[in-house]
């Protein structure tokens, strides 16, 4: 909400104090002021000059020189503008002045081979508008030679605030004076009313029933009559302006300026466009359609509380008036609103409709139910002032069930037991007066306070305590740095990935975060998909069941950008909807998984003058696997599957299991796929359910003493079939061991025509030892010797000389 | 007789081994005394004639020439490998190395583990919490009213009526004071999603980290003592600092921290909106309404809750101008750190 300071200083004695002072103030108590904008600072150096002549440019057709009087001198001034003429008044930057506009200093220049001792400017130049069609020529009453700061009232400091959601009191201008009344301990004084009523009775011009109230707990009425509509004058027009308003006529300003006053939204209905002259509040019962004043026709849900009058509705009450009694130019008699609504109402009313009004943000927040009267009165005696009105004798105030003030207690000990530090009690009594409570009760060690009906949002003891706090200043509370030790257990949940991230670092894998909203297209490749109900667009409107579409959408945009080798990790959650389940209706409904996935894609090592080129294969990816597996100790628990043919997005597929529970899935991507994603290259990548992964992580690993004594190493190759497999072959060979095989390694693969047709060769490195004693030669002899001839048996293999 | 031949058999070799130059004289110098024809293997031949009183005198003497001898040409030798392996060295060490590839956190990730060291190191314990969560935790629970204008302050991605996808890391906090009795003192960080608008400075998913003390003597003055202790820790020892009051509905009072924005140092930029402060998080003491949902006494415990956005401060340290990038997993930006 823009602030304008000057008016502020209308109800409240600022004098001696520096604008950037109450800037900090404010912002130090809770009024975030978020920019300032110091008018006298930007506008001190312009001052108002007279054009004494104008010739044409004698290089230039477009240009005029013109000879400018600034008070003290005549200088010559080259202008653009089409519309200077000798005889104006206008604003002149002379050489140094900063230009709000591209935030430029003017210096002495020569344009065209003339030289120009300033600048005549337009009103874009000077950030009063975007108009660039030519200067500003000013009214003839300004002074020549005066600063424009003074002689065009740019001399405000205006402020924009952020006003939280809890401090809907401090939406007007009064609002703010009351919590610098507060924070400067100084009066403050509400506008005074001089009602000159006439002796027609208000009663007999006008009526209004409240038939909801609960949602309309007050409705105020006052009537003006004979109004001329006009254009505001300029004081009027001049404060609206500062804070970003436009002026439209002297009732509508009237209503705004009271708004920005005192925080109450007023509407003025035309009188004699009410039927019966009778205003009703009530809900809709069915769904119906209104027009508004901006001329756009709503649908309305039934309802919906409808200020109605005689015969039909003629506003949305609290949001926005009718088109069928808004004020026009041949309005004559009025009928201002100053009514307080309940807040969920205008609130849910304003959501359905889609449309928030200044009024409707005020209403949806809390308005002062007892501030409606003061209100009416001092629009309707600035609407009289302003259009020569009279003012109707009386007010119509219906108001049923009057919302009185609520009284809270304090316990002063409360105060330093959440704050940590004590403030003395007559401090503490006398912020809170100063913030316009009372107190009701007081002990040694309680008070109680009534607390005026603009602060809804002091309910609470913590409430109060929180009002003192930020009165007295966060500064004044100390800074304790003694840190309590909490017993508790020290748990943390994120170690495990925390462990997980290290390996894959290690392992040369960069960490990628993607956003997990994403098109239906990447989310119904993987899972079952959850929907989002109000997306920001089609490609973000789901959840992702997976990492792997993610990660491919950014391999394909790696590749455009000429990055073709990538290897890649991301850990994040994904979410599938239960196949049984059409909706979200609790937490068993869905699964929320956090996933490791690892991709790569490209070579796995440049050419280098020492090693060839490789590509990264389903091996490596294999490697990779089964060496972060290794690091968390669960490589020899873990099991491997390998499938044909399956209906997966890989036509190279295998899995991790552990107990029959898979743990993660990948292989090599299909082709078709990469093709969806424009890869023209192989991608690998696997995929792993951390939250399993995690509950099976072992139990820490225990040490295990260097090996004492020697080990004895075996090598044997056999030639296969070619369709025996590695993993058949490995198995059966540690199947036919004891425990003295330790490791077995297969060093060299490969197919030959001498090997015979259809035939593979296979060589392994064996490794034998024991943990306590050196093993002889006899015994691995046999042990070696069995193995080979049950292995020839078994695969039909024939063994190899080595 | 033997005697002497051991002590010239001693001078000679110490003579021959001196002229020594290279492997081949060093060759024929083993033959010549060490092989099996050669004049030491001579001379325990020889011992075989000698008498039996002699003998164990003799044979400790030949032995002690053995062992001295293989000494001294086992140095030479090494000598003169060494100086071999100098002459052959001819390696070329400005070819370059092979490379090992480290991959790297994305900084993000390395951003929280600072600030979770950090808290760690104060005594917090971390957890998680789901990022698909419900209405109640993310909002009623929270103390936001239904249909509160306090929601306005959250753009929210809803699933359902009562599923959203979670605004910020505040509903952890909910989660824990229903798992844990007090004192509770836990850093819960994760993902979170806001329906805003994307732009340079704000994107629809962002990381948050939330911290939670609830205990019997919490005070507002030691939530300060904490923050700070923090904000010196990961942005420097002499900032300056200030917290003012702010609104949330689950704490009260509330405030934002700031410090002086380090790019000005209190002057005013472009970054810091030109006043000289950079709003690094928001915190408060915990709503007792909070506590009522979760069923702590408000009136035995207090406690203190603070939360900060992770791309924001990530973005100033690292003088980032555009949060979208954290998302785009271009692979040259991740290199880079
Ligand atoms: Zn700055």
């Amino acid at each position: 909400m823009k602030v304008s300071l000057n008016w502020l200083k209308d109800y409240i004695d600022l004098k001696g104090i520096a604008s950037n002072d109450i800037v900090e103030r404010l912002t130090m108590s809770g009024l975030e002021v978020e920019d300032v904008v110091d008018e006298t600072a930007i506008y001190k150096d312009f001052i108002v000059a007279y054009v004494k002549e104008k010739k044409k440019h004698p290089n230039a057709d477009k240009l005029s020189l013109c000879i400018v009087n600034t008070g003290t001198e005549d200088l010559q001034v080259i202008c653009g503008a089409p519309n200077v003429e000798s005889g104006q008044k206008v604003v002149f930057a002379p050489i140094g002045t900063l230009i709000p506009k591209g935030n430029f200093k003017i210096t002495k220049a020569k344009i065209r081979g003339v030289e120009s001792y300033g600048m005549i400017c337009a009103e874009d130049e000077l950030d009063l508008s975007d108009d660039h069609s030519g200067i500003l020529v000013l009214d003839e009453k300004v002074n020549v030679g005066k600063s424009i700061a003074d002689e065009l009232s740019l001399n405000d400091t205006v402020m924009e605030i952020a006003i939280t959601p809890n401090r809907p009191d401090a939406l007007s201008h009064i609002g703010v004076v009351r919590d610098l009344a507060a924070i400067y301990n100084k009066e403050f004084k509400l506008p005074s009313l001089k009602l000159h009523e006439s002796s027609h009775k208000i009663k007999d011009f006008a009526s209004v029933e409240i038939e909801d109230s609960e949602n309309c707990p007050r409705y105020t009425a006052m009537v003006v009559r004979n109004v001329e509509i006009k254009e505001s004058p300029e004081w009027l027009k001049n404060r609206l302006t500062k804070i970003g308003l436009r002026p439209i006529n002297n009732v509508v300003d009237v209503t705004n300026f009271v708004m920005y006053e005192l925080g109450q939204p007023l509407h003025a209905f035309d009188l004699d466009r009410l039927a019966g002259h009778k205003i009703v509040v009530k809900s809709t019962e069915v769904e119906s359609t209104f027009t508004t004043l901006d001329s756009k026709e709503r649908k309305l849900p039934a309802g919906t509380l409808m200020i109605c009058d005689g015969e039909k509705p003629v506003a949305i009450a609290g949001v926005m008036g009718g088109e069928n009694s808004e004020i026009s130019n041949s309005t004559k008699n009025i009928l201002i609103e100053s009514a307080f609504f309940n807040p969920a109402s205008v609130r849910k009313t304003s959501k359905r409709l889609g449309l928030s009004t200044e009024a409707s943000y005020r209403f949806e927040r809390w308005v002062d139910p007892s501030g409606t009267l003061f209100a009416a009165e001092r629009t309707a005696q600035l609407i009289a002032e302003l259009g020569e009105g009279e003012i109707l004798n009386g007010v119509i105030d219906v108001y049923p069930e009057k919302i009185v003030e609520k009284e809270v207690p304090l316990r002063f000990e409360r105060i330093k037991k959440i704050l940590g530090y004590s403030v003395p009690n007559e401090k503490v009594i006398s912020i809170l007066k100063r913030l316009g409570l009372k107190v009701k009760f007081e002990s040694e060690k309680e008070f109680r306070f009534s607390v005026p009906t603009y602060r809804s949002d002091i309910e609470r003891e913590i409430d109060l305590i929180e009002e003192i706090a930020r009165i007295n200043g966060y500064d004044n509370i100390p800074t304790i740095s003694k840190i309590s030790i909490s017993l508790g257990e020290k748990v943390d949940e994120s170690s495990f990935v925390d462990q997980t991230r290290e390996i894959a670092c290690s392992l040369g894998f960069y960490e990628m975060l993607n956003n997990p909203l994403q098109g239906e297209s990447l989310a119904e490749i993987t899972g079952n998909r959850i929907q989002v109900l109000n997306p920001q667009s089609i490609d973000m409107a789901y959840l992702r069941t997976s990492l792997i579409p993610g990660a491919l959408s950014v391999v394909a945009k790696n590749i455009n950008v000429g990055e073709k080798t990538l290897h890649l990790f991301e850990i994040g959650n994904v979410f599938n909807l239960n196949p049984d389940k059409e909706k979200i209706e609790s937490f068993e409904d869905f699964t929320e998984v956090q996933k490791l996935l690892f991709i790569l894609t490209g070579k796995e090592n440049e050419k280098t003058w020492q090693q060839p080129e490789k590509s990264f294969d389903i091996y490596s990816l294999k490697g990779i696997v089964d060496s972060y597996l290794l690091r968390l100790s669960l490589d020899k628990v873990v099991a491997d599957s390998y499938y044909n043919n399956e209906e997966t997005i890989f036509d190279l597929y295998y899995t991790k299991s552990y107990k029959g529970k898979i743990l993660g899935t990948g292989g090599r991507v299909k082709k078709e796929l990469l093709k969806q994603f424009d890869i023209p290259q192989d991608v690998y990548c696997f995929e792993f359910d951390l939250n399993l992964l995690k509950s099976i992580k072992s139990e820490g690993r225990k040490y295990k003493e260097p090996l004492k004594y020697p080990k004895s190493i075996r090598d044997l190759a056999f030639v296969f079939d070619k369709s025996v497999t590695y993993e058949q072959v490995i198995k059966f060979i540690w199947q036919m061991s004891s425990e003295l095989l330790k490791s077995v390694r297969i060093f060299d693969l490969f197919e030959n025509p001498s090997l015979g047709e259809n035939k593979k060769s296979m060589a392994f490195s064996l490794e034998y030892f024991s943990d306590e004693r050196t093993l002889t030669e006899e015994e691995i002899e046999k042990e070696f010797s069995k193995l080979i001839s049950e292995v020839s048996k078994k695969f039909n293999a024939t063994l190899r000389g080595t | 007789m033997l005697e002497e031949k051991i002590s010239e058999i001693n001078s000679g070799f110490n003579q021959d081994i001196a002229t020594i130059k290279d492997q081949k004289q060093l060759e024929e110098l083993r033959i010549k005394y060490f092989s099996r024809n050669g004049l030491v293997s001579q001379l325990f031949d020889e011992l075989k004639n000698a008498s039996k009183e002699e003998k164990p005198v003799l044979g400790k003497s030949l032995n002690t020439l053995r062992t001295d001898l293989t000494a001294k040409y086992e140095s030479v030798k090494i000598q003169l490998e060494n100086s071999k392996e100098k002459e052959e060295d001819k390696i070329d060490l400005s070819l370059p190395g092979t490379r090992r590839i480290i991959g790297s956190k994305h900084l993000i990730t390395q951003t929280l583990d600072e600030i979770k060291t950090i808290f760690k190191g104060l005594g917090f314990s971390v957890v998680g919490g789901p990022e698909l969560e419900s209405d109640y935790n993310n909002f009623s629970a929270l103390n936001f009213p239904p249909n509160h204008p306090a929601r306005d302050m959250q753009d929210t991605f809803f699933i359902t009526e009562d599923f959203l996808l979670r605004t910020h890391t505040s509903p952890v906090q909910i989660r824990v004071m229903e798992k844990y009795k007090p004192p509770i003192r836990v850093i819960m960080p994760g993902l979170c999603y806001r329906n805003e608008a994307i732009s340079s400075r704000s994107y629809c998913v962002f990381h948050q980290v939330e911290g939670l003390y609830v205990d019997t003597d919490v005070t507002f003055a030691e939530l300060k003592g904490t923050l700070v202790s923090f904000a010196q820790q990961f942005y420097g020892e002499g900032l300056k600092y200030r917290f003012r009051p702010s609104f949330f509905p689950f704490t009260e009072p509330s405030a934002e921290m700031d410090i002086t924005c380090f790019l000005c140092h209190g002057k005013g930029c472009r970054v810091c909106k030109h006043s000289g402060w950079l709003e690094i998080l928001g915190c408060g003491m915990v709503d007792p309404n909070v506590f009522g949902n979760v069923n702590i006494d408000h009136e035995k415990y207090t406690g203190y809750a603070f939360g900060m956005g992770i791309e924001r401060t990530a973005l100033l340290k690292y003088g980032i101008d555009d949060i979208r990038i954290f998302f785009e997993n271009d692979f040259r930006f991740l290199r880079q750190f």
